[in-house]
Parts: structure tokens; sequence; C-alpha cells
């Protein structure tokens, strides 16, 4: 057997000396003596959008884009459930110009190698991209001083996870927003006796309801925390208030406040819970509290205006009588607030390996697309659409959109492959805009968001092997002991916190972002 | 088979029934290629994470360091052997509950005096087995959810009503009884054609004797049919390690993990999930195909001696 193994080694290792042996070329591999006026048309992988690509590449702002930059594209997405396809397509080598990542795909991308380094191909191609990308986020997207990739800046760093709560049974009932855990559970326990069903429900993705972990101290996944005089960097469940955290859930959860079928929950039906709150006749599952994220609003207004329960006019406005928000709760009225707040990068945008020669023209592109002056106002063009068409200006407020046409624009950030960081806040804030609830609730919720919200220390590494290795195992892990533990309370909370570090890659995760914490400070 | 064509070589034997191999012909390459090759894939078992995105398969099989990591992992994780009992209770469970039953049905229906009728009930026992899974735990999902009519019953009864399919204890019944829902029928068919073509005549005599139906069932059908009950049973004890994973991944949620995750689901999630560890997945499958080896061979070896019937 070891003979044959080592023969079978052999054999390969030849293969392999003879396969790579000439072509190894310590540059880039990208050509810099390409003529940019000829363009070639442009094949581009795209996230997920729930459309069909068709939809995809006739969308006007897809139209815009070609109009603008000069080049043809042609758009294909990735399935929702992205892992495998995204190896298949780079065993079968296809050729795509770019490709817009999540984070975490770009950085599993880049510990394998398989991302072009455009450090220097930027400066050639893409000028304006590096005048409007801050250092902070090149950060992000560098490993050992080199840059894989095109950071798109989350539009705003908001505070989106509240708990959304039925205002019109608080009124009913004579109940306050609540404030306190307290607080919090004396409305869940008024609800339930009302609604004759657990009064909180949310989806089986959700194990940091985070307005609730906010009050022992848990405000993201990864945070800096102080146990025993020592500071470093922990996940959650390592956290020192998870304990405090799950017991309460389990508390809840035993009284029967909490949805008994949260574990099964998915968004939608999370959902469809928290609507039929509202109706007074309906037999089968409701909520009244949801622990959902800031962008399910216009759902939710669409689903209550689609059962009856409030009108299209009122669908049209804020709907302050209907909906509350509660961004996080506290164990004492007198403590001080603090929860997450989102931010980071939504997408990367890089060029597989085997495309390096064309890197060029992909770089033109992107960098045509970011561009933003008095004169060629084309990232405003992308997000905005046409001054008088799309939107007007109002001087000291900012951007606001019109109505009749700016629907156009609800795909724009779809197709952006890096923001122009220094225009796109400004410009973002009229997409909010367009619906009323839904900028109620955002302001509600951004209220001094500066000193209420704490970052996620991971929304700002780059790649880092050991963390990336790690990373899938430790979250699924959490996530299903969460619900567990939630129902059967913290009897087994330190043999899964053991099994967490040690089986499943949280030590190694935990080692490796206080490593890279630690040398960034 | 006759004893005499046993006693040939290989060569004579080769010669004697020559005409025949052309037709054997794509079989053994269907085997060698969708079965025997793809079994060269087990060395990523031993490798230390290849770079097959980056590299062609063989270069990047050659980069990458031998390991035993992925084996030491095996028998370190208390969630392997969790992940293996589970399947074991579960298939066992299944074999024990569920095997009998298409037996029965297939007697049942064979016994049914108008044909039309029987072949009503035929189309609708079949008719689940043509479902995907997703459909039909979709349905159960409904039928014992909280507010379905499952509970509406027991609370009607005075119970408390359960969320059945976030229940641990309750997760592998629930596996064995939509298991049967949707197979019982299918399984049954085998049997029926045996049934059929069992010798009428044995049946006369009987009846001439004055045997009971009950007493024709226990003393003529089922040892007539008693061979494909055991090739069968053979067949079903190969799959022991298997437990149903599209049913599984179904039904499958945080809180039946415990007493629900099987081995297919495991190698599912390392390999196809966000981690992409094939080289684990490929660990757990070999010894996965080594033990139903073991179990396949066994079970053979065991029905010869004991009835002098089995697969080969």
């Amino acid at each position: 057997m070891k003979k044959l193994l080592s023969l079978i080694l052999a054999a390969t290792m030849l293969l392999g000396l003879v396969a790579c042996g000439s072509t190894e070329t310590p540059s880039d591999g990208i050509n810099y003596d390409i003529d940019l006026s000829n363009k070639p048309q442009l094949e581009i992988l795209m996230p997920n959008s729930g459309k069909s690509i068709e939809e995809v590449n006739s969308n006007s702002n897809a139209q815009l884009i070609e109009t603008l930059t000069g080049y043809k594209t042609n758009y294909t997405q990735l399935p929702a459930d992205a892992a495998n396809t995204l190896s298949t397509i780079f065993m079968d080598k296809k050729p795509y110009h770019a490709m817009k990542l999540t984070k975490d795909q770009f950085s599993d991308l880049v510990n394998d190698d398989l991302l072009v380094d455009i450090t220097d191909a930027l400066s050639v191609f893409a000028p304006d991209i590096l005048a409007n990308i801050s250092d902070e986020s090149w950060d992000v997207v560098t490993v050992d001083g080199r840059i894989y990739g095109i950071p798109e800046r989350a539009s705003s760093d908001n505070i989106e996870n509240p708990i959304i709560l039925n205002y019109d049974l608080m009124l009913k009932l004579k109940l306050d927003i609540p404030e306190t855990l307290d607080e919090f559970t004396a409305v869940l326990r008024a609800m339930t006796k009302e609604l004759g069903r657990p009064a909180l429900t949310f989806d089986k993705f959700t194990p940091l309801v985070y307005s609730i972990s906010a009050a022992f101290g848990i405000y993201s996944t990864w945070q800096e925390y102080t146990v025993d005089g020592k500071t470093q960097v922990l996940f959650y469940m390592n956290a020192p208030g998870y304990k405090d955290y799950v017991e309460y859930m389990n508390m809840l959860y035993t009284e029967g406040l909490i949805d008994k079928e949260v574990s099964t929950n998915d968004a939608a039906s999370a959902n469809n819970r928290f609507v039929n709150g509202f109706k007074a006749d309906s037999q089968g599952a409701k909520a009244g509290a949801y622990a959902a994220s800031l962008w399910s609003v216009p759902a939710i207004v669409t689903a209550l205006e689609a059962n009856g329960i409030v009108n299209a006019t009122e669908a049209k406005g804020e709907l302050g009588d209907y909906l509350a928000y509660v961004r996080s709760l506290k164990k004492n009225a007198s403590d001080d607030e603090h929860v997450y707040r989102s931010s980071g990068y939504t997408y990367i945008t890089a060029i597989p390996f085997y495309m390096a020669e064309n890197a060029g023209y992909a770089l033109d592109w992107m960098n045509a697309k970011i561009k933003d002056t008095e004169t060629e106002d084309n990232f405003r063009q992308m997000v905005l659409g046409t001054e008088g068409v799309h939107w007007t200006y109002k001087a000291g407020e900012g951007y606001f959109p019109i109505d009749a046409n700016f629907a156009e624009k609800d795909d724009a950030s779809y197709y952006m492959t890096g923001s122009n960081e220094n225009k796109y806040t400004q410009y973002w804030l009229a997409r909010v805009r367009k619906q009323p609830e839904l900028f109620r609730a955002w302001s509600i919720l951004m209220e001094d968001a500066d000193t209420v919200g704490v970052h996620n220390v991971v929304d700002f590494t780059p790649p880092i092997e050991d963390y990336n290795l790690n990373r899938a195992s430790v979250e699924e892990f959490a996530q299903n002991s969460f619900y567990q533990l939630m129902k059967d309370g913290t009897g087994n909370l330190s043999s899964l916190i053991n099994d967490l570090n040690n089986l499943k890659g949280g030590q190694k995760a935990t080692d490796a972002i206080n490593n890279w914490y630690n040398s960034a400070k | 088979m006759s004893s005499n064509i046993n006693k040939l070589t290989l060569a004579q034997k080769v010669r004697k029934h020559k005409q025949l191999i052309p037709f054997v012909i794509p079989a053994i390459l269907f085997a060698l290629i969708f079965c025997y090759l793809p079994m060269t894939g087990i060395v990523i078992a031993f490798k230390d994470n290849p770079n097959f995105l980056r590299y062609d398969v063989f270069e990047a099989l050659a980069k990458s360091d031998w390991t035993l990591a992925h084996f030491e992992m095996i028998f370190n994780d208390p969630e392997i052997s969790r992940v293996v009992g589970n399947t074991l209770i579960i298939s066992i469970m299944k074999i024990v509950i569920l095997f009998p039953l298409p037996v029965v049905l297939a007697v049942m229906i064979t016994e049914l005096r108008s044909r039309k009728f029987s072949k009503l009930v035929q189309g609708l026992v079949f008719l689940p087995h043509f479902f995907s899974w997703v459909v039909i735990v979709g349905i159960f999902n409904s039928l014992f959810g909280l507010y379905g009519p499952v509970n509406n019953i027991i609370e009607m009864l005075g119970g408390d009503p359960t969320h059945f399919m976030g229940e641990p204890a309750w997760f592998r019944w629930l596996v064995v009884i939509l298991s049967g829902w949707k197979e019982i029928g299918y399984s049954s068919i085998v049997y029926i054609a045996a049934i059929m073509s069992i010798n009428p005549a044995l049946y006369e005599a009987t009846r001439l004797d004055g045997a009971s139906k009950l007493r024709q069932v226990w003393s003529i059908t089922i040892p007539s049919i008693m061979p494909t009950i055991i090739v069968m049973l053979i067949i079903r004890i190969g799959y022991l390690m298997d437990a149903g994973f599209e049913q599984v991944y179904a039904m499958l949620n945080a809180n039946t993990m415990e007493t629900g995750d099987i081995i297919g689901t495991f190698v599912y999630r390392k390999a196809m999930g966000a981690e992409s560890n094939y080289g684990l997945s490929t660990a757990v499958g070999l010894l996965n195909g080594l033990i139903s080896m073991g179990l396949i061979l066994g079970a053979n070896y065991f029905s010869k001696k004991k009835t002098g019937s089995g697969v080969w």
C-alpha cells in the first residue's frame, strides 16, 4: 500500500512539475499594454439578486452603466447558496473579468491564492478608485501589503437590528415602549396574554438578538472584553455576559413568551407571525414583537397593507400608531445604552487569477463607474439618477427622491463595484427617504448613533487565514447551541463552550483575530 | 446456478459463455467510470487541504502534504460519534419497524378480491414515493406544527401542544413515520411481483386440505417469497450506514441536531457548506463505505449459511 501511494505521489509530482515549470512568472500577470479604446464585452459575476438573469441584464441601471462606461457588459449571478458554485467556477476557469463577492467569499478566495494582485495596476488603470476609497477600506483587501480587490464600503453605518413592536396592540393594552429587560418582559407577558400566543418571534438564523444581548454587554459577534484583567477580542459565545443572556432567553422561552417554533422559522414565516398579530381573529401562529432587521420594515408595511390593516394612503406615510422600534434594552434604566452598529464592507470586487491578462479592462470599467466630478457625475447618476427626473437637492438637507421615478433606482446599489466613499452616504439617504416608515424607523434607531453604536471587530479585518478556515464551523456551532440552550437551559453551557474552542476552531479563530487586532492597534 | 458451472475454471467459463460478453461490457464500463475511477478521490482523505481551485487536480494533490489529521479528528470529535450513533439508531429503527411492513402490505394487496380496487390501492400507496422529500417535510411541518391539526386534536383531548419538529425526543420517530408513509407502498412492488409468481396449484391443494386464508399466507406465501425477502434485507443492511440523507436534511434544525444529525448530513455540511472541508468529508465517507462493505459481506455470509440463499 505504502509503495503504491508513494508511486502515485511521485507520478503526480512529476506531472505537477511539467505543468507549472515554465509558465510561473513573478509579476502580477497583468497586461499593461492594452488599448483601452478598443473595449471588449465584459463578463461580470454578480451576487444573487433574487431576480432572473434576464432582468438583471436588461435593468435600466445596467443599461445606464453601459452608456456611462462605454463597456458592453454581460452579468451572470451566483445562486443564493453560492459556496459550491464559486468553487466550480474556479475549477472550470469560467472567464469572468470581475467578480462581486461578499467579504467572506473574498477572504476564502484570497487565502487560496485565487485573486489577482492589483496593487500596481490600480495607479495605472484606476486613479479615481484610488482617490475615492479611504486607506481604512484598502486595509480590508490588503494581504502582506498587496491589494486583491476593490472594497465597497457599506452605504452608512446603521444600527439596524431592532425589536419591532406591534404598537397598535401596545396602545390597546396601555403599554409603554420598554427600555429595560424587566419592562420588556412585562410587555411580552401582557402581549402573550392578549394574543394567546408567545409574543416574541424571530427566525432560525438569529442566535444573537442584538437588542437583548446588548443588556448583557454583548453588542456584536466579535468584540473586545476585559476578563480577569486581560483584554482581548472574543467571540460572543465566550463573552462574559453570554451565560446571563442565554439564561434570560431561556426564562422567556420556558415562560412561554418566545415562539416555540423559532428554531424552524424562516424570515418569511417570522414576518407572517408578526403581521398576523395585528389581526384579532387570526387562529394560527402570531406574535407581537419581532427581532428583525430594519430592512424588513418595507415587507412588513406591504403585508399590513395587503391584509387590510392599514390602507394604501397610510402605507405611504409614517405608521407611528402601528409600529414601534426598540434598538436596545438595558439591565437598569440608569445604564449607558450601547448596541451593535453594522459597518464594514458589503461587497468586494476582485479579478480571478486566470483573467489577470485582461485585468486592465475590468479596472478601467470600475474606475469609470466611481468617477464623480462636476463634469462627470457617473457615480451620482448610477446611484441617484438624473436631477429633476429622479431627485432634487434641498440646500442644507440633502438629496430627496422624486417618487414617480425613483423606483428605477431601487436596484442601483446592486450594480456598484466599489463605492465613492466621499459621496455615497449623502446619496444613500435619498434611498432611505423613499419609504417614510423606513426612514422614521432608521431615524429612531440612528439617534446618537456615534455614542451608542459599537462596531464588530471582524467588520474591518483583512483576510485572516485561521479565522477564515474556522469561521463557518464556529458560527454554525454557536447558532445551533443557542437554540438548544434557549430551550434546555444553560446546564451544559461550559461543555459546549469547550467544544466550540477546542473542536470547532474557536480558539484558533480567537488567536488569529487577536494577533491581527494587536498588530493593527 | 448449476453446480456443474462452478467446477469450470474462469477461462473455461468465459469460453463457454463468450456470446454473453458483449452484453456485460457496458455494465463493466459503467462501474469502472462511475464507481471505481472516482474512488481514486479517496486520496483526498489523506491530504492536507489541497488547493483544487488554483491548480489542476494532480498538481493540487502533489503540492499538499500527506496527513492523518482527518482521521484523528474523526476519532476525537464527540460530534462524529454522536453522528454515527444517530445514523445507526435511525437506520435500525427503520429496518425493525419498516422492513416487514411492505411484505404485509403486499400480502394484503394481493389478497384483495376486486382487481379494480387492488389497482386503486396500489396506485394510492405508490404515489407518495414520487414526491420529493422537501414537499413531504413541508406537508408534515404544517400537520405537526404547533397550530396544525395534530396539535389541535391533542389540545381537544386536553393535552399540551408539542412542537414535534423541534423536539429531539420525537425526531427519530418522525423520521420513521415519514419514511414509512412515503416508501412502504413502493417497496411492496417487489413482494407483489414475487407473490404473483407463486404457483396457484399450491393454494388449490391447501384449500382442498381445508387450510384457512391465514394458514395459506403463513405456509405458502411467506415461505415462497422468503428468498426475495432475504435478498431485500441484505441489500437493506448494506445501506445501514445511510439513514436517509435527503429526508433528514430536509427535517433537521438546531434543536434536533442532537438526535437527528446523521453521517450524510454531517458530511454534506462539512464538504458543501461554507467550510469546504473535503478532506474530513472524504475521510468520514471512506470509513462509512468500509463499514457498509463489511456489513454487506457479513449479512450475505450469514444468510448463505443459514438459508442457503444470498446475493452472490
